[in-house]
């Protein structure tokens, strides 16, 4: 609740904050300082401590889950503030606003983590989405990134259209939004529904589909990621997608059952067909930015594993991936803004002229492609052995499928590294600060670190 | 006078739905677009009323939920409109095909 | 499908024409007032049958140029800006009717929402977005 109250009232303050002053370094510490008390408002929540008691009618539900993955979202928010607060400002005309509508979908985020009825889910998402859509259009003078915003209003819209369809069916059949009133385990006894519920349910799986951008429903995901302003689009990425598996595991954590066996049967084809999607399209891609749209694609597919199996190694998956995807994605778009050329042969030659950089992006990816010693390894890891433990060895093809994707990501991920400390060329760069270059080697540092001992991360989980 | 059956209402509200989702994916006009959209969440509406009255008369949640779509779309469109006229600026068009800047 | 009877059984399938007798009578009455209205000004309104009638009214300037020019794109601010707060109004009509019954508690989670309300206006009008006048 700390989180949710706190993160609209910090966006309300960014809106002025844009009234009183221009500053744009002046914007950024504010905005600074208001994440930083975000997270410890939320932490505080987290023992226990509630700077308003609001009684939520049981349609908000707090659990150490949700609020430890609220703490990791803002923090690495704030790690991508740090980063790249600069290029927020200078995106558009707006600096301040930006701001504000990052804080919106952090609250749209704290919402999706806790939400305990349909009418929260709902009201969650658009809260995370409208913002996005102006986030994205943001550079109002560049055509590509005008109609970037218009696609993705329209495929926005459409996917809540089903979303409210979904849940509309749902609610004339069972007669309540409540998510935790439907656990298989209460409704015991109760009338069989047939039809209507599981197709209801299936609505409102596509709905989550589209916004996760996961296979039959990714075809927007190239384009907007593409137009949209690079900064926004590393946001949009990393923070915004994962917010979307949050909500997808809750909901599915109650009512699997309800949608039958059939999703058993439906998911795996949908991840093995994000991640062939996914991979098998970035390889051919000669846009880094682009190429990175079409990887988050198949590290979707990674985290649909979570949604597959439900357990507590599965939960762990997710707050590792999230953690390890976002820092190394967050760091390889930073550096991709100051590229002048943003396709492979732009970084030609990048590791003489700016050794850190390359070091660094090295390492990023890296990690999203997995190798051992770099978070991204246990990530996968994590998301695999949860699968394994949960169906046996009757799920052994679907690893097997999964890590033969991850081999073949390997290879465009390596292309970059290639074109880095390969190829002779003169990479053209717009200057960089040592606060950049020493924010960017704490990155690293930290991938490597979750790399080395993950348990540190997730024994905080556990306090 | 004994009521209309909920079936009925279900059906104008689905036939809604399919109407603004077709709007959706024929219609190039962009303003066309934000109509069907609009008439999507506004089947949903009829259907939250309608199942609210018939199954559930004792409590208010669909009505609720309904109000709540009624802001959200407003919101949504207010956002949709400044999004179009800027394109409009560029452009010259309201038209989905003149916006191919993203085609490759 | 067993769900097609239980909504049957609530909504009894006593299903005849006059059900919908509401409904027909505000179409003919909506038509009918429209016809109405029509009727009665070509019957009641003033008439001047001569030759000048069927000629263009032209009086002051010459008009010239195409009359869909492009507007001031205040008029849509405006107009968005309109719409947002009308719509967000709909929340009162539950606090309305519920007034006494949610008390003090209710009446300060309005007053919360008005607040937001008027943060939402002094935004906009310190940002200028109501400035008519360049």
């Amino acid at each position: 609740m700390n989180a949710i109250i706190f993160s609209a009232l910090s966006g309300v303050a960014m809106m002025f904050t844009g009234i009183f002053t221009t500053n744009k370094s002046a914007i950024r510490n504010v905005a600074v300082i208001a994440l930083l008390g975000l997270i410890i408002v939320n932490l505080l929540h987290s023992y226990g401590i509630f700077v308003v008691r609001v009684n939520t009618h049981s349609m908000l539900q707090f659990e150490t889950f949700g609020l430890f993955f609220n703490t990791l979202v803002f923090a690495a928010t704030l790690l991508f503030v740090l980063l790249s607060g600069k290029d927020v400002t200078n995106a558009g005309t707006y600096g301040a606003e930006y701001f504000a509508l990052i804080f919106f979908v952090l609250c749209g985020v704290s919402i999706l983590t806790c939400y305990n009825s349909l009418l929260m889910l709902f009201i969650g998402i658009e809260i995370l989405s409208i913002p996005l859509y102006i986030l994205t259009g943001a550079d109002k003078r560049n055509l590509k990134s005008n109609e970037a915003s218009l696609k993705y209003f329209l495929m926005g819209s459409f996917s809540t259209g089903i979303l409210l369809m979904g849940i509309t069916l749902v609610y004339g059949i069972t007669g309540t939004f409540s998510i935790e009133a439907m656990r298989p385990a209460v409704s015991v006894g109760a009338p069989n529904y047939g039809i209507l519920e599981p197709v209801g349910l299936l609505f409102i799986f596509i709905a989550l589909l589209f916004k996760v951008s996961a296979a039959p429903f990714h075809f927007w995901t190239p384009d907007v990621y593409d137009g949209a302003p690079t900064v926004f689009t590393s946001f949009m990425a990393t923070i915004v997608k994962a917010a979307g598996f949050v909500s997808f595991i809750r909901l599915f954590d109650a009512r699997a059952i309800e949608m039958g066996i059939s999703w058993k049967i439906i998911l795996p084809v949908i991840i093995i067909a994000t991640l062939l999607i996914g991979n098998i399209t970035a390889v051919f891609q000669q846009s880094v930015k682009r190429m990175m749209a079409y990887s988050s694609i198949a590290q979707a597919g990674f985290m649909l594993f979570a949604v597959y199996v439900n357990n507590d190694m599965s939960k762990e998956g997710i707050l590792l991936y999230t953690a390890a995807y976002s820092i190394a994605t967050i760091g390889i778009f930073a550096i991709l803004t100051r590229m002048k050329d943003i396709t492979f042969d732009g970084f030609n030659g990048l590791a003489k002229k700016h050794p850190v950089l390359a070091a660094t992006n090295a390492v990023f990816l890296l990690s999203l492609a997995g190798i051992p010693l770099t978070a991204g390894f246990f990530a996968k890891y994590y998301m695999l052995a949860a699968v394994v433990k949960e169906n046996g060895a009757g799920a052994l093809w679907l690893v097997i499928v999964a890590v033969l994707f991850a081999a073949v990501s390997v290879y465009y991920y390596f292309r970059v590294i290639q074109a880095m400390y390969f190829k002779e060329g003169e990479p053209e760069i717009t200057e960089v600060s040592g606060g950049f270059k020493t924010a960017l080697v704490m990155l690293a540092v930290l991938i490597v670190l979750i790399g080395t001992f993950p348990s540190a991360l997730l024994n905080w989980f556990y306090f | 006078m004994s009521p209309v059956p909920v079936t009925h209402i279900l059906f104008v509200s689905t036939a809604l739905f399919f109407i603004g989702m077709y709007g959706l994916f024929t219609r190039r006009n962009m303003i066309t677009m934000l109509m069907s959209v609009e008439l999507i969440l506004n089947s949903v509406n009829i259907n939250f009323v309608a199942f609210n009255k018939y199954l559930y008369p004792g409590k208010l949640d669909g009505i609720f939920f309904s109000l709540f779509i009624i802001t959200i779309a407003a919101a949504e469109a207010a956002v949709a409109i400044a999004i179009i006229i800027n394109l409009y600026r560029s452009h010259h068009s309201i038209d989905v095909e003149d916006a191919g800047e993203l085609k490759y | 499908m067993n769900w097609i009877p239980q909504l049957l059984e609530i909504a009894p399938a006593a299903n005849t024409a006059d059900n919908y007798l509401p409904i027909a009578i505000q179409l003919i009455f909506a038509a009918g007032f429209v016809a109405f209205m029509i009727a009665f000004s070509a019957w009641a309104g003033p008439k001047r049958k001569t030759s000048d009638k069927l000629e263009n009214f032209t009086s002051g300037i010459a008009s010239h140029g195409d009359a869909r020019q492009p507007m001031a794109i205040k008029y849509f601010l405006v107009a968005i800006l309109f719409v947002l707060f009308d719509v967000e109004v709909i929340f009162f009509y539950p606090y309305a009717i519920n007034f006494k019954e949610l008390g003090w508690e209710g009446f300060f989670a309005v007053l919360m929402f008005v607040a937001f309300f008027l943060i939402g206006f002094i935004y906009i009008i310190k940002k200028g977005a109501l400035n008519w006048e360049d």
